[in-house]
């Protein structure tokens, strides 16, 4: 929509880097957990030094074999899925995936998931010690595992708890995803915030399910999973706002960003930084279109910084 | 199976030059797609955007059939909206597509002396490529293909026009055997001692296990093509998947869309 602007403006003065907590990035795109695997799937579409962190797909102690499938099925403007986490495990990672992003200029964050808390923390260890990991996004917001996962996210005391556990065991940057699925968002994150997380990432999926009303079955293998995509994008630029007048952290805003304009409603919300996720499947170069619009839509409102749009928004009184 | 032959991906902005119907819900599409023919091996396939919004969200993913020159072709059958909405576009309507994607069918390795091509439903249009590549290679193919019944049947006359016998069964017999592709396929398997086949397949899943079984009672190798839903395409959202024997105990769930979508028969997992 902005994006024919682009070559008339001199866009060189506008400063887009961001500092989330503590991890320096150029820019404010990023990669959404599970949408952009570990980095090197679209090197042939995507410049990774060009994104401002690549968020890979969520690691565990152990490597896990995911769910039977069907795992994936479309939904009006969306898709659900139910992988189940199936990845390579930590170690795996740092010895099979990790060294190919270490090329890249571009921070690494590593989504870390586990049915117990000390899973968590045996992973999150390991990472703290690995050469080239930028920061840690804890998920505890991942709706397709039968313990763990999501579990944690939907109690405050819970959440609580595990952040402070994986806080004494790394010297890492934290990013905690939230899940949508709960009653008020703001507890959670409040409690995550004061044990120790750097930063907040908004929102993982809506947990939604699908029947074929011809066989009377369930769409997917897990019989319910994660909705993601367009669908979803209201939802999450409500509960970013909510986020963002509830805590002090920045906030990593994602939920169905498919171009720049969208990414530009979640700053507004209250957002530092954006996740491209399911756009990621549906346009390989989703993530540079996002990162391409900004500019134009900060000269146009006369801003300097990508830090005046966040929680610029205008509620008349 | 070869994985990632050459990993030269496109995704090109392209225009219908063709959207015909050719038989009951199937369609056959041609679009120009150079960088994609240019490297197009057998087995291989794009992934299709189709239209933004209207609520429709995900690519859709359909098998090269053809490659002529700098055009590609897809044969297609409705099973959906979006397939829906592709059939009802016209010349000119422009599309993205994305590829070419997957492993091919393994030929270099062992040649065969005598290649059976077995195509259930629209399953055919996976193994047409192939199927040209081998008569190129003068190696004698035939090719046994499957549907419901008679307007469903698909591709019988191009593989007849690159020199293919072909054998034809429908379930309810209004052409060629009365009963499935499979029978065909055992009785065919009884008569060809003298000669060392590879058989190729691709088609519904209950078609593809009974293939796996009767290449394993004559102790023919086999290559099946499969197919799933798909969500990226491009191997990061293990949305394809399906279930693969590694080893005497152990099975992972292996992408359709990047190990695949080319596998040993006796490979898959069948009754999971």
């Amino acid at each position: 929509m902005l994006s024919w602007l682009i070559p008339y403006m001199d866009t060189t003065d506008l400063s887009l880097n961001v500092n989330i907590g503590g991890i320096q990035m150029r820019n404010p795109v990023m990669t959404a957990s599970g949408t952009f695997g570990y980095g090197s799937e679209y090197v042939d579409f995507v410049d990774l030094n060009r994104l401002g962190a690549v968020v890979v797909k969520g690691v565990t102690s152990t490597p896990w074999p995911g769910n039977p499938m069907q795992r994936i099925m479309e939904t009006p403007s969306g898709m659900l899925n139910a992988i189940g986490l199936q990845n390579v495990g930590v170690d795996g990672f740092i010895t099979q995936k990790l060294p190919y992003l270490r090329d890249f200029d571009v921070p690494v964050i590593v989504n870390v998931c586990g049915k117990t808390v000390e899973e968590y923390v045996t992973v999150s260890e390991k990472l703290n010690g690995a050469d080239g990991v930028a920061g840690i996004e804890l998920n505890i917001s991942c709706p397709n595992l039968d313990c763990g996962g999501m579990s944690f996210g939907v109690d405050a005391e819970l959440a609580s708890h595990l952040v402070t556990a994986v806080r004494a065991k790394t010297h890492l940057p934290l990013l905690v995803k939230l899940s949508p699925n709960v009653t008020d968002i703001t507890v959670i994150a409040r409690a995550v915030e004061d044990a120790g997380a750097d930063a907040l990432s908004a929102i993982n999926t809506l947990i939604g399910m699908a029947i074929d009303a011809e066989t009377r079955t369930p769409e997917l293998a897990n019989v319910t999973g994660g909705l993601s995509g367009p669908a979803i994008k209201p939802v999450a630029l409500r509960l970013v706002w909510e986020v963002y007048k509830s805590v002090s952290i920045p906030i990593v805003g994602m939920g169905g960003i498919m171009n720049a304009t969208d990414a530009v409603e979640f700053f507004i919300a209250g957002a530092s930084a954006v996740a491209v996720g399911t756009a990621n499947f549906v346009n390989p170069q989703a993530s540079m279109e996002v990162l391409k619009g900004i500019p134009a839509y900060l000269k146009q409102a006369n801003m300097k910084s990508i830090k005046e749009l966040v929680g610029s928004l205008q509620v008349g009184s | 199976m070869r994985n990632n032959p050459l990993l030269n991906r496109y995704d090109i902005h392209t225009a219908i030059l063709s959207n015909e119907k050719v038989a009951e819900d199937h369609y056959l599409l041609r679009c120009e797609c150079a960088e994609i023919a240019h490297h197009a091996r057998p087995g291989q396939f794009v992934h299709v955007l189709i239209s933004y919004g209207a609520g429709l969200l995900l690519r859709r993913p359909f098998t090269i059939y053809t490659v002529e020159n700098s055009q590609i072709t897809m044969l297609y059958q409705i099973i959906g909206e979006g397939t829906q909405r592709l059939s009802e576009m016209s010349k000119g309507a422009t599309l993205q597509v994305l590829g070419p994607l997957g492993n091919t069918f393994d030929i270099a390795k062992a040649p065969p002396e005598l290649a059976i091509l077995v195509g259930g439903g629209a399953g055919i249009a996976s193994l047409m490529l192939l199927a040209a590549v081998l008569r190129a290679r003068g190696i004698q193919t035939l090719g046994l293909v499957g549907a419901q019944h008679r307007a469903r049947l698909l591709s019988v006359t191009d593989l007849k026009s690159i020199g293919i016998d072909v054998h034809i069964a429908t379930d309810d017999g209004s052409i060629g055997h009365h009963g499935y592709i499979t029978d065909v396929l055992a009785a065919l398997l009884g008569k060809t001692e003298r000669h060392r086949p590879t058989i190729y397949a691709c088609g519904p899943h209950g078609m593809l296990a009974a293939v796996t079984k009767i290449a394993a009672d004559f102790e023919v190798p086999a290559q099946v093509a499969m197919e799933n839903r798909m969500g990226c395409a491009m191997g990061v959202c293990l949305g394809c998947v399906c279930p693969v024997r590694i080893d005497a105990t152990h099975v992972e769930y292996q992408r359709v869309c990047t190990e695949g979508p080319v596998f040993n028969a006796t490979d898959i997992v069948w009754d999971i």
